[in-house]
């Protein structure tokens, strides 16, 4: 990184002249070192995924949550700095909240992106403030169905109300990912942290866009592939954190939910012997073929 | 020192309780109207302004200036339609000058409800705006509590109703200028002639499309002050005496005393 | 008009507010079909025993397939709708998508009750869109949210209840639709004094907003459908 030094990365809210912004590029490293976190859009809904490194064996296992609900159906999770990913996380319910008694309804999960976004980009601006240290995956399922105004009394028409257009179609699974200099774009497979690449790379082999993985595999791939990235930080011990979120008439009835103990575990052992496999495939091909070496930076 | 002063409320509630009456403010009974024609809009006024019973002035303006092509009418509280118009005018300046553009009348509608209505009514302005703008010819009522309304005619004030049932009996579509200046002109007479609040002459403003809008200041003046027939003077050797003592110029000299002053004249002088 | 000098000053028995200001939205009303929904109101906006306005729009569009009757004080119920246009602009610019009336009667719902000790405003919200089709609400004096088949409200509504309750249907044509609601408006017209004037409606439907027009010298059978 040339121009390092120079005294254009002190400060926030100084361009370099090669039109940086340092203090955010470090943020984007602060991320890179945290424990690896996926999201999964796919039809039926939306699986986050974390994977939390223990540091110290005196943690109490399954406390210390690091996936957040921050409305009845939208989840958050983040890499990077706990504490900036805590604050996002209450921005994010002060967002959610302020829709609801705005609107009187759930806030889609495009628009509470667009707000975070916003946010999270005017840290960026002054001198006083520093970018946040966290990516955040932001995931969430917009109602299907027809929504009443919260308070309101009656229902209208026995009939129903006329002149709907059929197959309108509206509702379904929203995945975001939201970086420190502010930049968001919806995705079909999103990942951050330390274990990004591999991460991205397994993603990518899921064909995501064409809508044939179900929720449940959905769950059962993202621990494998959260299992895939630790593979690089073998030596630190982990522990896997997920949630999801279902359509109206999935298993969690559109409400953003821990992964019941059951499936976790299901899809931890299943994880675990996808790479016991893979190892042993590998251990083949290494006796055959030339060293990968160290994978690229990006 | 900052903030409210509440110092004299007790003096008030006192005299008040004593029965003192609170001070009136001043109102004018007036009739305006409006009335859109075929190339413009056309609107009026009388010119009595009252305060209680008394006619306060006999010939004031009641069309306001807001910009070149956009004109008001007022009725109500006289300090409140003269200043908000004179507040919405400025406003109506900058925004044009802002944005480089003539202004709209539905511009200068909007900003005087939104105006009003934070006032809650308490701002007694009672207006008809009417102008010409590149969107055509707007022609609007603005009350003092903040609704509008967009008629073809309008009236508005004490001798609204007068006024209106002229408009009712005699207005017809696609009016041109001359007829709609008669038309709003009779309305006023209306007013002036059968509504107590009103009286004195017509004024008129005239705004047409690319014409330059015209200001008829006492358009009609029916109520002239005719020349009296006779007067009071009574003339001379009217009142009889019973003698005379005629005083001359050098016998004044007994009846007054001369005092010299002495010093410096200079001194009297007032620092320049 | 208003004001005869007597606005908005101070009398012996202390300051003296205008209570004689306009009422607007004297009968209105708007019911589900089955395309959508219709709106309907007189034209009546009076000032005491003055009429003000003889020709009055009280139908007020908020955006592009969700329209309101005001009824009430006509400044206080512009007012309201000035304020929820602007923020389904603005909803509408920010979201990339028009806001669906469920929105809309919350906007309206939020002024109404919050602000409730200052204003006195009866709002009927009728609105379409593709997903939830025609859909009504009414926010009565206290700001509180009602989903109808169909509302009525202003001082005419309570000569029509009866006729309303009698002749409603769930998913008439847009032509049986058009004729209750002329017909209840006429009933109310000829009952309530402070009601009158022409009747105005409006038909929200997949295919845009459509306006009629019914004049009392026909009774109210023409002209009809106007753009």
């Amino acid at each position: 990184m040339t121009s390092i030094g120079t005294g254009y990365d002190l400060s926030n809210s100084v361009f370099s002249p090669d039109g940086r912004n340092f203090q955010v590029e470090y943020a984007a490293k602060a991320v890179e070192n945290g424990g690896t976190a996926i999201g999964i859009r796919c039809k039926d809904g939306v699986v986050l995924a974390v994977e939390k490194i223990i540091t110290s064996k005196l943690l109490k296992p399954g406390a210390n949550k690091r996936i957040a609900t921050v409305d009845r159906h939208v989840g958050i999770v983040s890499a990077g700095l706990v504490p900036d990913g805590r604050h996002f996380v209450s921005r994010a319910r002060d967002e959610a909240a302020s829709w609801r008694s705005v609107y009187k309804g759930p806030i889609p999960v495009s628009a509470l992106s667009n707000r975070l976004g916003s946010y999270v980009q005017a840290y960026t601006l002054y001198s006083s403030v520093r970018p946040f240290g966290v990516t955040a995956i932001v995931g969430g399922w917009d109602s299907e169905a027809e929504l009443a105004v919260d308070g309101q009394v009656g229902s209208g028409p026995k009939s129903g109300s006329g002149g709907k257009v059929d197959g309108a179609r509206a509702g379904g699974p929203g995945l975001y990912m939201i970086e420190p200099s502010g930049l968001y774009w919806g995705y079909y497979g999103a990942a951050t942290g330390k274990g990004r690449q591999a991460a991205k790379a397994e993603l990518e082999k899921l064909d995501l866009s064409s809508g044939n993985l179900s929720l449940v595999d959905a769950v059962k791939e993202a621990a494998r592939i959260i299992y895939v990235a630790h593979e690089d930080s073998k030596d630190k011990d982990f522990e896997l954190e997920m949630s999801w979120i279902s359509s109206l008439d999935g298993p969690t009835h559109g409400r953003h939910e821990e992964v019941p103990k059951q499936l976790l575990e299901e899809a931890e052992k299943a994880a675990k012997r996808s790479l016991e496999g893979e190892d042993e495939e590998e251990e083949e091909v290494a006796k055959d073929g030339p060293n990968q070496g160290e994978r690229m930076e990006e | 020192m900052t903030g409210f002063d509440f110092s004299n409320y007790n003096r008030n509630a006192a005299l008040h309780a004593k029965g003192v009456p609170l001070p009136k403010a001043t109102s004018t009974g007036t009739t305006i109207v409006g009335c859109i024609f075929d190339n413009g809009v056309v609107i009026a006024a009388d010119t009595r302004a009252t305060s209680g019973p008394i006619v306060a002035d006999k010939n004031c303006e009641k069309l306001h200036y807001i910009s070149p092509k956009i004109w008001c009418a007022g009725a109500g509280t006289a300090a409140d339609t003269e200043f908000t118009t004179a507040l919405i005018s400025s406003n109506v300046e900058l925004h044009s000058l802002s944005t480089g553009r003539d202004p709209r009348v539905i511009t200068c509608m909007t900003m005087l409800k939104q105006h009003l209505f934070r006032y809650q009514g308490h701002i007694g302005a009672y207006l008809v705006v009417a102008g010409v703008d590149p969107t055509g010819t707007g022609l609007y009522t603005v009350h003092a509590h903040g609704s509008t309304d967009k008629l073809p005619y309008v009236t508005m004030g004490s001798g609204s109703l007068a006024a209106m049932s002229v408009f009712e009996s005699t207005w017809k579509a696609n009016l041109n200028r001359e007829e709609a200046v008669e038309l709003c002109a009779e309305a006023i007479k209306a007013g002036i002639f059968n509504d107590l609040g009103s009286g004195s002459n017509v004024d008129v403003c005239v705004i047409e499309k690319d014409k330059p809008t015209q200001l008829l200041r006492n358009y009609i003046k029916p109520n002239e002050r005719g020349e009296k027939e006779r007067n009071y003077r009574f003339p001379r050797g009217t009142t009889a005496y019973l003698n005379q003592k005629v005083i001359s110029k050098e016998d004044m000299r007994k009846y007054v005393t001369v005092e010299e002053v002495s010093g410096d004249p200079n001194l009297m002088e007032v620092d320049s | 008009m208003v004001g005869h000098g007597a606005s908005g000053m101070l009398g012996e028995d202390g300051i003296h507010v205008d209570m004689n200001h306009l009422k607007s939205g004297e009968v209105n009303m708007a019911i589900n079909f089955k395309d959508g929904v219709i709106l309907g109101a007189d034209s009546r906006t009076t000032t005491g025993a003055y009429i003000a306005n003889r020709v009055t729009d009280k139908l007020t569009q908020v955006h592009d397939t969700i329209w309101c009757c005001r009824s009430g004080s006509a400044a206080d119920t512009q007012a309201v709708a000035d304020i929820v246009s602007y923020h389904l602009n603005m909803y509408s610019i920010t979201n990339n998508e028009a806001p669906s009336t469920q929105v809309a009667a919350s906007l309206f719902q939020e002024l109404c009750y919050e602000n409730k000790d200052m204003l006195s405003a009866g709002i009927i919200i009728a609105g379409y869109d593709p997903r939830h089709g025609g859909q009504v609400y009414s926010i009565p004096l206290g700001g509180s949210l009602h989903k109808q088949p169909y509302s009525i409200g202003g001082s005419g509504s309570t000569y029509i209840y009866g006729y309303c309750d009698a002749n409603w249907k769930e998913n008439m044509t847009e032509e049986e639709g058009i004729n209750f609601v002329r017909g209840a408006l006429r009933e109310a017209i000829k009952w309530d004094g402070s009601s009158g004037g022409v009747i105005r409606l409006v038909v929200l439907t997949a295919k845009g907003a459509q306006r009629h027009l019914y004049l009392p010298d026909t009774d109210y059978t023409g002209p009809g459908f106007t753009n």
